[in-house]
């Protein structure tokens, strides 16, 4: 990730679904880790990822 | 299934050719659901067709050409569902939903607000009827990789081999997934005032 710093919400959302099915590297990480702490919109996302996959769990049981 | 001639001693016959056609059916298709659906629809167009085998070839052989013909049908369907993940889910389409959903500089339209007590949508009947028409609402093949990743548990990668699509396709599959039903759910549940009884 070149323009790491650079991370928008679009991005961001992205690699937070990605983070369900991979580990980032370590330069993702930090970019998501920086955009995340100014960002309360991609904070909840975040979180919201976590509710969605539990969820889909219970619905599937 | 009425016209299946029960009482005709080939029936037993023909069902104990099942696990050779399963496997002949798996070399094909590798996915081992799709692999017994095959073998069962041929089984029953051969049932269908019995009165009609003269005996000819032998009842292996036979059975063996009406599952290639199963088989290959089946191919042609998944190569345009295929086609169909490429054209809308990972293609114009799901581009559409992200513009949707984010403005020109990449920042949300409308960033995602909190949800109030979400787990306690859980406990109730109302959330799990709307959470299944939200996933109803997902585009064909993306709600069926979606199903398949986080309903069912499965991996990923098989996921992807399944669908014929590479890891990274399936990741963009699932992120636009979650991005409309985490929007649908909002839009009819959290946003709807039902989630608090409002």
């Amino acid at each position: 990730m070149a323009d790491s710093a650079a991370l928008d919400c679009r991005r961001a959302s992205r690699l937070l679904s990605i983070a369900c099915e991979r580990d980032l590297t370590p330069e993702e990480e930090q970019a998501l880790r920086v955009h995340l702490e100014a960002c309360r919109g991609c904070r909840e996302f975040e979180g919201q990822l976590r509710f969605l996959r539990e969820a889909s769990r219970r619905f599937g049981k | 299934m009425s016209q299946m001639p029960a009482a005709d001693p080939r029936f037993a016959e023909i069902e104990s050719h099942r696990p050779f056609l399963v496997r002949y059916a798996l070399a094909q298709l590798r996915d081992p659901e799709q692999a017994q659906e095959v073998v069962q629809e041929a089984l029953l167009a051969a049932l269908e067709a019995l009165a009609g085998f003269q005996g000819q070839s032998s009842l292996r052989t036979w059975l063996t050409s009406i599952l290639r013909f199963k088989v290959l049908d089946l191919q042609r369907r998944l190569v345009s569902d295929r086609q169909r993940i490429e054209s809308t889910d990972a293609g114009d389409e799901g581009e559409a939903l992200l513009d949707e959903l984010f403005d020109e500089s990449g920042h949300w339209r409308e960033a995602p607000q909190p949800w109030s007590n979400p787990e306690a949508a859980f406990e109730q009947s109302r959330f799990w009827d709307v959470f299944g028409k939200c996933l109803d609402r997902l585009p064909a093949a993306s709600g069926r990789v979606f199903f398949k990743r986080e309903v069912l548990g499965e991996e990923t990668r098989a996921i992807c081999g399944a669908e014929g699509i590479t890891e990274s396709n399936c990741w963009v599959i699932l992120h636009r997934a979650r991005l409309a039903l985490r929007a649908c759910l909002e839009l009819n549940w959290f946003d709807a005032g039902v989630a608090d009884g409002r």
